[in-house]
């Protein structure tokens, strides 16, 4: 197997005495969707920011292509080719989606600190991009506020992998959208994942959109990686099993007959 | 509306992608829905009217220039209030500025400079002054991005502080809570007469030339407009470009929109606040410079609720109160609209300053009412 382009190695991360992540091993490799599942506080959320950069892990190593690294910000995770998209998706609904897709960026032509706005390259860099992603908007300069829900992410992923990233981090990419949506931000995933040279990691809550589009599996419960592997290694009835915590269904099923 | 649910068709057509939903424009509407157009035909209807009913008084060659140097007072600071709102910010203290301002210019022309150091001259006092109100600009900025707290409530602390120590400096040093009797700076040094002599005097020159602009004796009339028209344009100009076309405008809008947006995307969003407090005060210096060597006085009072009226100016020109969106243009057109209505009182004997206010609170309240469903037409509804 080849080397992953990002290997987790016991991971810990504790806020004062809440042991949030419980030695985390990970390992995420090229071309492949790779889904985190879990129940809420069950860590997915600590785990990617210390991916992305925004917090330090207690203890110990990450290591990108085979490197330890260690982030300071999240200007340093995307600096190694980590890019998040997070569930608001960082965008600002009153700006143009070419502003958007810019904010912080932007393209200048003109000397240094007089330099202005390229606004036609940048307009025309956008388009191109999304097109590539699948999705033809006719006017660069529309609000974000007027795109689906489904094109913001669109816009929020072509700008992540724009800017360099060869890991995508998606947090709940599909939880906030209707049926059609959803679906059309499966088919972006599938786009990005046949490029080959990107990983994705899917965060999500929803077992049929994991098992429509991920290549590997890890679960977690109470900060502690309970289960993962391969798509063939799993049976569609475990990952339901170990989505509910690790808990068996049955236990459940019983539990409930009690009440 | 473009996310009204999507007719259920048995056949749909193949090609149909979302972004067919958007639906293009033509030119004439893509004009009417300038977030401008609202200020723009307010400013055009006062025109008219005043015009009307001053009967031409308050366009004649004198009229003119009186009207645009309360339009340009107001244009100034108003720039800068709109700028700051377009990234979610308010600054309430621009008014005890331009006091503050006022206070420390006046009082080094006539007490010389600060530790003895000699006679001051229009540059120093000038230069001295914007250091102190650009670090109190910072010191603003500074305390709002430091301790999260709501920029409403630290500016007007900064209103309270910055009005009482210009009151308690003049009563220390002057005796007096106002200067007047100042040399004519502007006659002797060019960089007085920068900020309170004349400009456009070419159009007036024009205009005479042309057969107006003359007096009872069939001499030219009036010589020029106030230094602090071309103060108004540069600083309008430059805001514009700043805002439209450079990435520090880009900046503003990201930080007004959704500060942590913009923050995950590498916008330096405090440093961007900071800058921007430091403009405002940067604005009412300008705003107190053409004041002071303009009517070589200063007085406590000075610029006395004018942060109200900047930010009424703003909202009027389409900008947003929850930050995020505004226009240059717009603000430009409602100093134009509050100028003239604030000096109607000199040309229409009929009416005193309190319809002024009956003004400004009528047109204050359509403009929001009219933002809020232009925010509403950009972002969807939502």
């Amino acid at each position: 197997m080849a080397e992953p382009i990002i290997r987790a190695e016991n991971l810990v991360k504790r806020f004062g005495p809440f042991t949030a992540l419980d030695g985390i091993d990970l390992e995420i490799h090229k071309g492949e969707v790779h889904a985190l599942l879990g129940d809420n506080g069950a860590g997915k959320s600590t785990l990617i920011k210390i991916l992305s950069g925004v917090h330090r892990p207690t203890g110990g190593q990450l290591y990108v292509e085979g490197r330890p690294v260690t982030f300071h910000s999240p200007r340093d995770a995307t600096a190694h080719g980590i890019g998040t998209v997070y569930q608001d998706l960082a965008l600002n609904p009153l700006m143009s989606v070419t502003r958007n897709f810019f904010m912080g960026r932007e393209l200048k032509k003109g000397p240094g600190a007089f330099g202005l706005l390229d606004m036609k390259r940048m307009n025309e860099i956008t388009h191109a991009e999304m097109i590539k992603i699948g999705i033809n908007i006719s006017d660069p300069g529309q609000a974000v506020g007027t795109m689906s829900g489904g094109q913001r992410q669109t816009l929020a992923i072509a700008r992540a992998i724009h800017f360099g990233a060869k890991v995508l981090i998606l947090d709940e990419p599909t939880s906030a959208l209707g049926q059609k949506q959803q679906m059309e931000v499966l088919k972006t995933m599938m786009r990005v994942r046949k490029r080959g040279d990107i990983a994705i990691i899917f965060i999500t809550h929803n077992e049929i959109h994991s098992k429509l589009v991920a290549d590997r599996y890890t679960f977690l419960a109470l900060g502690e990686v309970i289960g993962g592997g391969t798509r063939e290694d799993l049976a569609g009835e475990d990952i339901r099993r170990l989505m509910a915590g690790g808990q068996q269904i049955a236990d459940l099923e019983r539990e409930l007959q009690e009440v | 509306m473009t996310l009204a649910q999507e007719p259920v068709s048995p056949s749909p057509a193949p090609q149909r992608s979302e972004a067919d939903r958007l639906a293009r424009r033509g030119r004439f509407d893509t004009l009417v829905r300038r977030p401008e157009i609202g200020s723009f035909l307010v400013m055009v209807a006062v025109i008219v009217a005043i015009g009307f009913a001053s009967g031409g008084v308050a366009f004649n060659p004198l009229g003119l220039k009186n009207n645009l140097a309360i339009i340009s007072q107001y244009g100034i600071i108003a720039v800068g209030a709109s700028l700051l709102m377009i990234a979610g910010d308010f600054d309430l203290s621009i008014g005890s500025m331009i006091g503050f301002a006022g206070m420390c210019m006046a009082m080094m022309l006539k007490w010389g400079l600060p530790f003895g150091l000699g006679p001051a001259t229009p540059f120093t006092a000038f230069a001295i002054t914007l250091v102190l109100t650009l670090s109190i600009g910072w010191l603003i900025g500074t305390i709002v991005v430091r301790s999260g707290l709501s920029s409403f409530i630290v500016t007007l602390s900064f209103l309270f502080l910055l009005r009482g120590l210009t009151e308690v400096f003049f009563r220390l040093i002057n005796q007096s809570t106002q200067i007047s009797g100042l040399p004519d700076f502007k006659e002797d040094s060019w960089f007085a007469s920068l900020f309170g002599g004349q400009s456009f005097q070419w159009l007036y020159d024009i205009w005479f030339a042309t057969g107006g602009n003359i007096n009872r004796q069939g001499e030219q009339w009036v010589t020029g407009l106030d230094a602090r028209v071309a103060w108004w344009i540069v600083v309008a100009a430059v805001a514009w470009i700043v805002l439209s076309r450079t990435q520090a405008g880009n900046w503003i809008f990201a930080t007004g929109d959704n500060s942590e947006a913009a923050r995950a995307n590498g916008v330096p969003v405090d440093r961007v606040r900071i800058g921007l407090f430091m403009t405002t005060a940067l604005c009412a210096t300008i705003f107190a410079a053409c004041q002071v060597f303009d009517t070589n006085t200063a007085d406590a009072a000075k610029g006395n609720l004018k942060e109200l009226e900047a930010i009424a100016i703003a909202v009027v020109g389409g900008t947003l109160m929850t930050g995020g969106f505004g226009s240059i243009l717009g603000v430009i057109f409602g100093a134009v609209t509050f100028g003239l209505v604030a000096n109607a009182v000199f040309f229409i004997p009929a009416i005193d300053g309190s319809y002024y206010r009956v003004f400004v609170g009528i047109v204050l309240l359509i403009a929001v009412f009219l933002n809020e469903s232009v925010r509403k037409r950009i972002t969807g509804g939502i």
